[in-house]
């Protein structure tokens, strides 16, 4: 048992935090935000840095790093309010392509790491919710056996930069019926629709709608929604980890601030209320940390154990989320509720992480739904 | 970075286990598990057990006569004796004097004392706060005067936990109004059967007399008896304020709790109602995350890095806990809470218990439970420091 990070580790961080610093300033940030809230020139400097294929094999072209040093990435990441959809390729999707037997799959790695291939998970519908079981979109094979692929996907991350998606489609069953679910690898060609937008934190995504798509199957049903699960599972635990990364910023930004702002004659960060307040936000930061270092961790558990780590840590850092970017803006007063500031962004995409793969009342109903007679971190 | 114990540790804990099963008396952890009231001689019995095991002093190190385990060894044990239902070892003595002693005091107060604490015999309490000294303690103003090889020792102490056991007293005592309060301050330790000595219990809102007021009428306390230098008492404290650092939020007493509040919420038919079930999940939720924090700062100590800046956030989140696990107890029995037959926490009792046995404790844990975010530095203490290490002011 022991939470300190190797040198390696270390200087993956350096390395990450260079780049943030020096390369994703608050400038081109905004630029980018207003731009469509996609970098094609920051993609390939992720990729450049080998970013991009953290989660890979080394000989699909990775790193074959494991989630510790993903946490470490998205820490960072989050630090710089990144817009681009790092965790949603390189740690939710990649995966999924290493996991299959399909040959076009592993032909895809590549692209996926050196940064030429942007591949996204496509899972939302308008009526599952947070529900990964519930599937509308059919899949099925044509006269010549290829699959066809109907159906209509949401908010899917950079869905107009993408090449390809990965989407599940049902294959059998009634509409939540998990093992009627198989997962197919779907190009951006003939048969797909997209309709991209803005998003609340700056980023971008899209609708996507696949009318008789051609589809290759990645995973069949029976092995795919386990699959689709521990996709899920890891974007937990990346954002759980960016948002250690945003909320150690705000905070950083917020200290500076109550010892800087005068009102009275005095520095804010005089005043007992706001004193105590801080010690607050520091109480739910560093339970986050806590629970975003327990979400990586657990990753590796069987899914039953997992699943229930995984809701556990979304539930704590919901929680956290929102009281650290509520008080850090409270605390800042009008400055905080400008666009001009910077610390307002922090603010936004705590709040797009908390809707994000379950928010806190869902992952709440399922640590309820899975609790066992005792507790604890190795339960 | 690691969440799962290395062999040693696995095959250590298991030691650890077998042992604590089988020399933890079934009738005094039957009580704990109940929360049935606690006697001193089962608090006593406890403690001779792990002194003759050498483990009353778990956090000593070998020279002292400690088992010289590291952090996560500690941390294993007190887990092991908290979900095997052993009583908290009385902090006063092993927690927190003995460390003082051995970093401050003499070769000869060593040998004196540390025997007796070590084997569980002599039971130490604890004199810092008094009526007009709370969270401003520095303010002391129990007087210890100088004269010839002894102190005359004036004044009173208040909020002596279990006080009236005491064999003896470590008090901070005023021998100079000089300069800042903090620097008149001496560590004094008093035997409890000197003359002059006066303990008066005090009942708290639970009924229980588990504090005291302590009083000192011209009490002769032989020179020999100050730790330390005097005046540097104030550093002492803060010496022994830093020692206990994960111990107070005492997360593997949680972890037991609320193994009882789920067997309450299932006996009492709340257990499947979504809106109590969800706050039983919430607090597990916290459980497990106080129990990581825990651990963080348990490896920092181990790897011997820089120590980290949460171990204040511990008193706070682990005392919240365990006022909210006795509330949802509280809760999930509902009006059967509300019946206060004092008998009824006595085990082996043989009235009629209104509702069921396990109804009876719960108000008068869920009343005993707020003084937790008072004692030990109150939690709004506990805010301002943590503020004043963030702002740096």
């Amino acid at each position: 048992m022991d939470f300190d990070f190797t040198e390696d580790q270390q200087s993956l961080r350096d390395a990450v935090r260079r780049w943030v610093d020096k390369g994703y300033g608050f400038e081109r940030r905004r630029g980018i935000v207003n731009s469509g809230g996609f970098s094609a020139d920051a993609w390939r400097e992720l990729g450049e840095l080998g970013l991009l294929g953290l989660a890979l094999p080394e000989a699909n072209g990775g790193m074959g790093f494991g989630a510790v040093e993903a946490m470490v990435v998205m820490e960072e990441l989050g630090r710089g309010i990144v817009l681009e959809p790092f965790a949603a390729v390189a740690l939710v999707t990649a995966p999924i392509l290493v996991a299959s037997r399909a040959p076009s799959a592993a032909l895809r790695l590549q692209g996926v790491a050196d940064g030429s291939s942007l591949i996204v998970l496509a899972h939302q519908e308008r009526k599952a919710r947070y529900r990964l079981s519930h599937v509308e979109t059919v899949a099925s094979r044509d006269s010549s056996g290829n699959w066809l692929i109907s159906g209509a996907k949401s908010i899917v991350p950079a869905g107009e930069h993408a090449g390809a998606y990965i989407v599940p489609a049902r294959v059998s069953g009634a509409v939540d019926d998990p093992a009627g679910i198989a997962l197919f690898l779907v190009s951006r060609a003939n048969g797909v629709q997209t309709r991209a937008y803005p998003t609340q934190d700056g980023a971008c995504a899209a609708e996507v709608t696949f009318d008789r798509a051609t589809g290759i199957e990645l995973l069949p049903a029976g092995e795919a929604f386990a699959a689709l699960e521990a996709a899920i599972d890891r974007g937990i635990a990346a954002v759980a980890a960016e948002a250690v990364g945003v909320m150690d910023k705000l905070v950083d930004l917020t200290l500076d601030y109550m010892n800087t702002r005068k009102q009275f004659g005095v520095a804010i960060g005089t005043f007992q209320a706001l004193r105590h307040r801080v010690a607050d936000v520091k109480m739910q930061l560093e339970l986050a940390r806590s629970m975003s270092y327990f979400a990586s961790l657990k990753l590796g558990e069987a899914p039953a154990r997992r699943r229930r780590s995984l809701s556990q840590a979304k539930v704590q850092l919901g929680q956290a989320m929102r009281f650290v970017g509520q008080q850090c803006i409270q605390m800042h007063g009008g400055i905080g509720v400008t666009d001009e500031y910077i610390g307002s962004h922090y603010f936004k995409r705590l709040t797009v992480i908390e809707l994000t793969f379950g928010d806190t009342m869902h992952h709440l109903g399922e640590v309820s739904a899975a609790m066992q007679d005792t507790a604890g971190v190795f339960v | 970075m690691d969440l799962n114990f290395t062999p040693d540790e696995l095959a250590f804990r298991a030691e650890i286990r077998a042992w604590v099963a089988e020399n933890l008396p079934k009738d005094i952890s039957r009580k704990v598990h109940n929360a049935l009231r606690l006697t001193k001689d089962d608090l006593q019995t406890w403690a001779r057990i792990l002194g003759k095991k050498g483990w009353h002093g778990f956090a000593w190190p070998k020279h002292f006569g400690g088992p010289g385990w590291n952090s996560t060894q500690r941390h294993l044990f007190e887990e092991e004796c908290a979900l095997a239902g052993a009583p908290r070892i009385v902090p006063f003595g092993p927690v927190m004097v003995a460390p003082v002693i051995m970093a401050f005091g003499s070769p000869e107060q060593q040998q004196r004392f540390l025997p007796g604490i070590r084997s569980g015999e002599v039971w130490w309490s604890q004199g810092y706060s008094e009526p007009g000294s709370g969270s401003d303690l520095a303010s002391l103003k129990t007087r210890a005067v100088r004269e010839g090889n002894k102190y005359i020792v004036n004044g009173q102490k208040a909020w002596t936990t279990l006080g009236q056991h005491g064999d003896w007293i470590f008090c901070l005592v005023r021998t100079s109004t000089e300069g800042k309060p903090q620097t008149g301050i001496s560590f004094l330790l008093i035997d409890m059967k000197s003359p002059g000595v006066t303990v008066r219990p005090v009942r708290l809102l639970d009924g229980e007399p588990e504090v005291n007021e302590v009083f000192f009428d011209d009490v002769a306390v032989p020179a020999e008896n100050l730790v330390g230098e005097e005046n540097k008492g104030w550093t002492y404290a803060k010496y022994l304020l830093a020692h206990e650092r994960t111990g107070i939020a005492d997360v593997n007493r949680s972890k037991r709790e609320l193994e009882r509040l789920k067997r309450i919420a299932k006996a009492e038919g709340v257990y499947e109602d979504p809106r109590f079930r969800d706050e039983i999940a919430r607090l597990e939720v916290d459980v497990v995350a106080l129990e990581m924090m825990v651990l963080r700062v348990i490896s920092a100590e181990k790897s011997g890095k820089q120590p980290l800046d949460i171990a204040g956030l511990l008193k706070i989140r682990g005392s919240e806990i365990q006022q909210r696990y006795s509330e949802l107890m509280m809760l999930a029995a509902g009006p059967y809470s509300v019946p206060f037959i004092y008998e009824a926490m006595e085990a082996g009792w043989q009235g009629d218990y209104v509702g069921a046995a396990h109804c009876a404790p719960l108000a008068a844990n869920y009343f005993n439970a707020r003084k937790t975010t008072i004692y030990g530095g109150s939690n709004e203490v506990q805010r301002g420091i943590i503020a004043q290490s963030l702002l740096g002011v």
